[in-house]
């Protein structure tokens, strides 16, 4: 149990996090956020590192195998002494186990040998592989959402969704921590999902910009060289 | 035994004095340290944050009443009395303190965001002033019971 009181200041000087998903521009960046960061203790600090150095996708390559990453997020739970952080991040673990077998399965997979991913599920996905949801509606409500999504070739959609359950699975947390560094870490997790919220707009104005592109292309095929339409 | 009983006495007497200075210390700066960080965020309203982060300085002056109202000559029968006085007013104090500086906090972390909440925001630091006042009025009270 962390000190109830560690970062008061630290809270207070960040932006509310529901403000993060209803503001126009983004009211914190990463810089001024890793600036104000600098109020941790080297311990906390380095647990909040370990966190998000296990849990961000960017800071996986490419070309990561299965058992390097659930080497890397064993020894991150090793190394993570907060309950409710491990708890947090089991709980993501068990999402990401949940989506990635379901992925599997679409692409034609058979069911894995002995465990698959990691977390409280790893036993239990592959022994009920035949089934739509694996039998994880009880824990897992949105898995059903997140297989239509899947199945209807929607992956903005299923990304939105995964986005909305890991914030409200923080935002639980969230509720009995207030001003310890478990409050912190929470925020700086959820400041991360508003940053690939935030990516995945950006990606639709790509989309948007391209559709609106090409438009304009043909219509200026459609223009003589003297100015008039064809 | 009489010195123990005579020194139980005093202590008892300045008790609500110190646990209240502790309390509003304390609270005073679980509060200020969140309306410093508020500061940073916003760009006005400052003086409400510091305002609020003041409220647990009435710990101590309710001790400082509670201290004088005990004040007397300390003497083997009185002295159980003015420890017991002192010494539970005072933790009560120090607790009332303690949780209205993180009240306060929390008021004022909620504020920065919604300034309209400001007046509801402190209805648990005010509540937990009101515990404070039982704790003083009381001391007060069954004070006048010891001779």
């Amino acid at each position: 149990m962390s000190d109830p009181d560690a970062y008061i200041a630290l809270i207070s000087s960040l932006p509310g996090s529901e403000r993060l998903f209803i503001a126009k521009q983004p009211p914190l960046s990463r810089l001024r956020l890793d600036r104000r960061l600098t109020a941790l203790t080297a311990e906390d600090a380095r647990v909040l590192k370990v966190l998000e150095h296990a849990l961000n996708w960017s800071d996986y390559d490419m070309d990561v195998t299965d058992a390097q990453a659930i080497e890397r997020c064993k020894e991150a739970l090793g190394d993570i002494p907060q309950s409710t952080l491990r708890e947090l991040f089991v709980e993501r673990l068990d999402l990401r186990t949940a989506v990635a077998a379901l992925r599997l399965r679409k692409q034609g997979a058979g069911p894995p040998a002995g465990t698959y991913g990691m977390g409280r599920w790893a036993r239990h996905i592959p022994a009920n592989w035949t089934d739509p949801t694996f039998k994880l509606d009880g824990p897992m409500p949105w898995i059903k959402e997140a297989k239509q999504l899947l199945d209807a070739g929607d992956p903005m959609g299923l990304e939105r969704l995964l986005l909305s359950v890991s914030q409200k699975q923080l935002k639980r947390h969230a509720s009995r921590h207030y001003f310890d560094f478990e409050a912190v870490a929470i925020y700086v997790l959820i400041w991360n999902i508003f940053d690939r919220w935030a990516q995945s707009n950006a990606q639709d104005a790509a989309k948007r910009f391209e559709h609106l592109a090409q438009q304009a292309m043909a219509g200026a095929a459609e223009i003589g060289f003297d100015g008039a339409s064809a | 035994m009489n010195e123990l009983v005579l020194t139980l006495g005093w202590l008892g007497i300045y008790a609500p004095m110190a646990l209240g200075a502790a309390a509003s210390a304390i609270g005073c700066s679980i509060a200020g340290m969140a309306s410093i960080g508020a500061m940073t965020e916003t760009e006005g309203g400052y003086g409400r944050f510091v305002g609020v982060s003041a409220f647990p300085s009435t710990m101590v002056i309710y001790g400082i009443v509670i201290m004088f109202t005990l004040n007397r000559d300390v003497t083997p029968e009185n002295a159980g009395g003015l420890f017991g006085i002192g010494i539970l007013s005072g933790i009560a104090l120090m607790y009332c303190g303690i949780w209205q500086g993180r009240a306060c906090a929390a008021a004022i972390n909620a504020t920065k965001e919604k300034p309209e909440i400001f007046g509801l925001s402190l209805a648990p630091a005010a509540i937990i002033e009101g515990f404070g006042v039982f704790a003083f009025v009381f001391a007060l009270v069954i004070s006048a019971g010891i001779s």
